[in-house]
Formats: C-alpha cells, sequence, structure tokens
C-alpha cells in the first residue's frame, strides 16, 4: 500500500507508442451485456417472443427491460465519469464521490427535502440534493486546499472523514424521524424499481458526462493549481465550478432515481489506468464502456442469483467492487517491485 | 465498543438502584413484602411481577394498546414516533423512556417501575431492563402469532385483574377472525408488499403480516419465504408475473405523508395496473402504524382483522 501511495501517476502515453487495446471489442462485449439485460427477468420475454409479436411480451419489454437496461448504462457511464473528474480535480487516484462527500451530501439533501416538501415533485427534490452535493464537494475541495501535504492517502482519507460526519448527522435526523429505511433504499442504489416514467431522468446525467467528456483536459490542468492553470491561460475558478457542478449534480440526480453505488467511479477510472495508461481524452471512453459494463454486469448477477427475487446491486458493485479493487492493488504492488 | 456501553449503563442503572434504595429502604422492603406477585411465562422465561403493579412502562406498542384497551394506566412509553392511534401518550404525565429501539436507561431507572414490558426491537436491552425492574418480553411468536398473543393478552389481565374481560374481547376477537376466515376463502390469492422510496419488498405467510396468510386464511399468491423482517425485494415484472386476485400495500413512506398516496404513486405503472387485483380494484392500502408499529393489540387486531375483511367481502 505505501509503495503503491508514493508512486507518482503514470505519465501520458504519447499516441501509438504502446501497443493498447482496441476499443470495440470492449464495446461489443458491453452491448453483448446490454442484450442479455434485456432478456433476463421474472416474466418470460424472448426474442421470439417479440419476433412473433407477442402483446405481453412487447409490454414487459418497453416498460421494464429498456427502461432498466437504459438506466442502467446511463447510471454506468455517468458514475465512472464523474468519479473520473473528481479523480482529475483532486489529483488523486483514491477519491470518488462516494468517498469525499458528495453521496453523503446528496443523501441528506433528500431527506431534508423529504422532511420539508413531502410533495414536492421529483425534480424538486433532486435540485435540492444537487445543492447540498455541490456544498458537501466544495466543502472537501476547501479542506483540501488547506491541507499542507497532500499525501495521496491522506486525501481520500479527509473525504472519507468529511462523508462520515455528514452521514452521521443524515442518520441522526433520519432516526429521530423514523426515516432510517427510507434512507436505507437511498444509500444502497436498486434498479428494480425503473420502469417506464421513472429512469427518464437519468438521460440528464447522459449530457452531463459529454460535457465531462470534452473538458476531461481541464479539468487536468485545474488539478495541477490555480498558479499553473492560470499560467495556461485558463480560467481556474470557473474550471473548478464545472467540474464541482458536473460532479456533484450527476451524484444527485443517481442517488435520486437509483441510490448510491458506491466504488464505481474508483474502479473503474483505475481499471482503465491500467489497461490503457493515463491519456486524459482516450481514457474517458474507455471509462464510459468499462463503466457500463461494470454496472450490467452486476445487475444482472443481482438478478440471478435470488431469483426470483432480487439483490440490489449497489450490494453487488459493493462486493465485487472491492474484491477487484484489492486485486489492483496488490497485482500492482508486485508490479512495483 | 457496545460492550464497554452497556457495561457502563448497567452500572449506572444499578448505582441508580442501589441509591433508591438506600433512600427509601424501609417503604421498598415493606411494600415488597407485602404486595402478592404472579409468575408470568415470557419470549426469555419466567418472571415474577407484581399484581395489579402501579407504574408501568411499556416499549411494545401492541402491549400499550392492549392496556389501553383494558383501561389500565400505563407511565412510560418511547416517544417520538408514536402513532396517531396511541397520541394520547406523547408527552404530558407519560415519563419518556426512550426511542422504540433503545431504552433510556437512565430514565426507566431513576422513574423505578413495576413492572416494565418489551418485545423485539428491544429484546436485547432485556438483562439491563431486569435489573432495574421486573421485565416480561411479549413478542409475538411468528410460528403461531394469534396464540402467542392470547398467551400475552391473558397474561395482561392476570397481573392486572381484567381476566374476565380479556376472556370475553378475546372471544370476540375469534369470532371477528372465523368470520373473515369465511370470506377469505372465497377471496382469491393475495400478495402483500411493502412500498418505501420507490422500492417494493413482499411479504408471505409467516413473516411479520403473515397475519393475512395464516391467521385469516387468505390465499398467498406466491410462496415468499425470506426468513426476516424486511421481506424480498422484488421488481413489477415479479408482480405482474404473480398477479394477485389482492394486493395488499403497507406503505412505510406514509409516515410523513398522507397515507397510501406515496404508495400508490410507486404502484402506478403498467405492469401493476395490468394485474388482476389492479383491475378489479383490489389494492388495499393498510395503516402502516398499524400494521407496521403497533401490530398485535386488542383493539389494534380489531382494526386490522376488520380491514383485511373489508377488502375480502365486497
Amino acid at each position: 500500500m505505501a509503495a503503491l501511495a508514493l508512486r507518482p501517476q503514470r505519465p501520458v502515453q504519447q499516441h501509438g507508442s504502446r501497443r493498447s487495446p482496441a476499443l470495440w471489442p470492449a464495446g461489443g462485449t458491453v452491448l453483448l451485456l446490454a442484450v442479455v439485460s434485456l432478456f433476463v427477468g421474472v416474466s418470460d420475454v424472448s426474442p421470439a417472443d417479440l419476433l412473433a409479436g407477442d402483446a405481453g411480451a412487447w409490454q414487459t419489454f418497453l416498460v421494464s427491460r429498456v427502461p432498466r437496461t437504459l438506466a442502467l448504462v446511463l447510471a454506468g457511464v455517468a458514475l465512472s465519469i464523474a468519479g473520473f473528474i473528481l479523480q482529475l480535480m483532486a489529483r488523486n487516484r483514491f477519491v470518488e464521490p462516494s468517498t469525499v462527500g458528495t453521496v453523503e451530501s446528496a443523501t441528506a439533501g433528500i431527506l431534508v427535502a423529504t422532511l420539508v416538501l413531502p410533495g414536492a415533485p421529483i425534480m424538486g427534490k433532486m435540485l435540492v440534493a444537487a445543492v447540498f452535493a455541490m456544498a458537501g464537494t466544495a466543502l472537501f475541495l476547501t479542506v483540501l486546499r488547506r491541507i499542507p501535504l497532500r499525501n495521496t492517502l491522506i486525501v481520500p482519507l479527509v473525504g472519507i472523514m468529511l462523508g462520515g460526519v455528514i452521514a452521521s448527522v443524515t442518520t441522526f435526523v433520519a432516526y429521530r424521524f423514523d426515516l432510517l429505511q427510507t434512507l436505507n433504499t437511498w444509500m444502497i442504489g436498486d434498479f428494480s424499481g425503473l420502469v417506464r416514467g421513472r429512469y427518464e431522468l437519468l438521460w440528464i446525467v447522459a449530457v452531463l458526462a459529454v460535457v465531462g467528456y470534452l473538458c476531461a483536459d481541464r479539468f487536468t490542468v485545474a488539478g495541477m493549481g490555480e498558479e499553473f492553470t492560470t499560467n495556461l491561460g485558463l480560467d481556474y475558478r470557473r474550471t473548478m465550478n464545472l467540474g464541482l457542478v458536473l460532479v456533484s449534480l450527476i451524484s444527485a440526480v443517481v442517488v435520486v432515481v437509483v441510490g448510491a453505488v458506491p466504488f464505481l467511479g474508483l474502479i473503474v477510472p483505475n481499471l482503465v489506468s491500467l489497461l490503457i495508461g493515463d491519456n486524459v481524452r482516450r481514457a474517458v471512453p474507455w471509462i464510459a464502456v468499462v463503466g457500463a459494463g461494470f454496472v450490467l454486469a452486476c445487475d444482472i448477477l443481482g438478478r440471478i442469483i435470488r431469483f426470483p427475487y432480487e439483490v440490489p446491486v449497489g450490494v453487488i458493485v459493493s462486493v465485487v467492487g472491492s474484491i477487484l479493487f484489492i486485486t489492483l492493488l496488490v497485482r500492482r504492488n508486485a508490479g512495483a517491485r | 465498543m457496545s460492550h464497554v456501553r452497556l457495561a457502563v449503563l448497567s452500572a449506572a442503572a444499578a448505582a441508580t438502584l442501589a441509591l433508591t434504595a438506600c433512600g427509601g429502604s424501609s417503604d421498598a422492603a415493606g411494600e415488597s413484602a407485602a404486595s402478592p406477585t404472579v409468575p408470568i411465562e415470557h419470549a426469555q422465561g419466567t418472571t415474577e411481577v407484581p399484581v395489579d403493579p402501579q407504574t408501568v412502562f411499556t416499549f411494545d406498542l401492541g402491549a400499550l394498546d392492549t392496556l389501553d384497551a383494558l383501561g389500565v394506566e400505563v407511565d412510560g412509553v418511547p416517544q417520538g414516533t408514536l402513532p396517531a392511534q396511541l397520541s394520547a401518550y406523547e408527552g404530558g404525565d407519560i415519563t419518556a423512556i426512550g426511542s422504540m429501539k433503545e431504552p433510556d436507561f437512565e430514565a426507566i431507572a431513576a422513574a423505578a417501575p413495576d413492572l416494565i414490558i418489551i418485545s423485539g426491537r428491544v429484546a436485547d436491552s432485556y438483562d439491563e431492563l431486569s435489573a432495574i425492574a421486573p421485565t416480561i418480553d411479549l413478542s409475538i411468536d411468528a410460528a403461531d402469532p394469534m396464540a402467542s398473543f392470547a398467551e400475552h393478552t391473558e397474561s395482561l389481565g392476570r397481573i392486572f385483574g381484567v381476566e374476565e374481560e380479556v376472556a370475553d374481547r378475546l372471544a370476540a376477537l375469534d369470532a371477528a377472525i372465523a368470520g373473515t376466515k369465511d370470506a377469505a376463502a372465497s377471496a382469491g390469492d393475495a400478495l402483500v408488499l411493502m412500498t418505501s422510496a420507490g422500492e417494493v419488498t413482499a411479504y408471505g405467510a409467516g413473516s411479520r403480516f403473515g397475519l393475512i396468510h395464516d391467521v385469516l386464511g387468505v390465499e398467498p399468491a406466491a410462496e415468499v419465504t425470506h426468513e426476516g423482517t424486511h421481506g424480498e425485494a422484488v421488481s413489477f415484472e415479479y408482480i405482474a408475473e404473480v398477479d394477485p386476485a389482492h394486493l395488499f400495500v403497507i406503505d412505510r413512506d406514509a409516515a410523513i405523508g398522507e397515507a397510501g398516496a406515496a404508495g400508490a404513486a410507486v404502484l402506478d405503472n403498467d405492469l401493476v395496473n395490468g394485474t388482476t387485483a389492479a383491475r378489479n380494484g383490489a389494492i388495499t392500502y393498510l395503516d402502516s402504524a398499524s400494521w407496521y408499529l403497533i401490530g398485535y393489540g386488542l383493539d389494534n387486531l380489531d382494526a386490522m382483522v376488520s380491514a383485511v375483511d373489508d377488502a375480502v367481502t365486497d
């Protein structure tokens, strides 16, 4: 761990300087997973039924399967990119929205919205969640700027502590108002409730993810510090604020619609960095593809394990993600020796 | 960590006890010698309970409902989350004894009750509470809920000397259950769901909401076998596939809004709307406080049985 922590980020690879895997087979695999996801479920829906024009099968397909699969892809892509942007901004590989207080703040926001405006439409609750998420992330970045020693491990530790403080206040309030179990459903991501009419808000995060892709270079620069950024002729404050808004909005929307999916923003960018190195522009499409595939695979697993009941995707991602992450750490360390 | 906390708390409780014992040792001793006791069997053993105890604390809202129905004065209940049915026990002269899950040991010890009634949510605190006052655990046995409810209620009748009234009430309840059972036999199958923040869990026979199937004889539409208090997470496809004739919904979100409104919004989609229950208008939103918080109590059970009765007799 220590050896890894002290290792600098790998230098940016030049195009073509190293043979890297091609994107299209990976994309194909994810597409295949998406197709599998479309045909896994409690009701019988087979491609043959659809071709035969079975009305019931088509209804289940359009109301339940397609929305769920789209939601999985959108959330997977956006959360992974959000994690990546945050890592660029904090210049640290070990942060992601759920380890710097963003997700905890968004959850606090929904709780406040639920208590103060129980009848508000979901958009209103989401906006409150987003404002809270931004405040929480901004607080983290401010605290980070005040820390003299930006050791690789100190940064996520500060974030986890900050998130812990916010989460404990949220839990206390939820406890007082008998909302602990409701809080639980926000803290564990679950796609089982997503049908037509329930997932569409996730298209917002798709737009945000595209903006993130277009601006990825800027966040790298901004992560280098205010002076450096200004010297390169980039508006530091504006860039940092843009990143803040992107990460917070993505987290808030996903928490409101699906619930928290931890680890994703941490694992996927690290996996991609291992695969293709640290070229930011080239990494983002990979992160999108791997993120979508990871969430799809975990959700399919969750639907199969206890069929016909479901294991929430948040639980599966946590288990698979932590195993994967430890493996990554150990293998990287072994390579360093 | 929690061991340390418990140890500190029990030490505090013991110290308080010792202090109160020193303060009024003569009359405490006199009282316990004079007042008769009755052995009460409960989920964690047998406890000698003083007959007609003066100061009674209960963590179990079902027992509170029963005592309320029997006209017994209760002096301490958990504060903060009392449902509307029991709002008379909010504040006033009532001693706040903690929350439904965490006893306030100091407040309880300071008030020196004569009887403490607990159930599942604070069952782990039995030893600490027993050190303060005679404590009985009236948890309902999910394997045979009605028998265990009747037993508990008869125990309360013996403690407070209202055995006849208890017998009458239990007989009336049995009659109501028998009537609902007849109606349920021809009403078709049902699925019990709980909605919480947009997600849905299912409960089957033998679960905490098993009353519907196990006691009232409504045919389960699916075999939901999970052992635990929070049900099985299910998708809307599952509900469509099970296609029950009746849906019973416990809306957990109703705690903060209008009963049934949040749950109805969750279930209003093409898949659920296509089920037999939805087409026949046979979706019943159960009172979440009644089913989720209070449970087995004399008045409340009456209310629960009649809610199911209304649903199965049209």
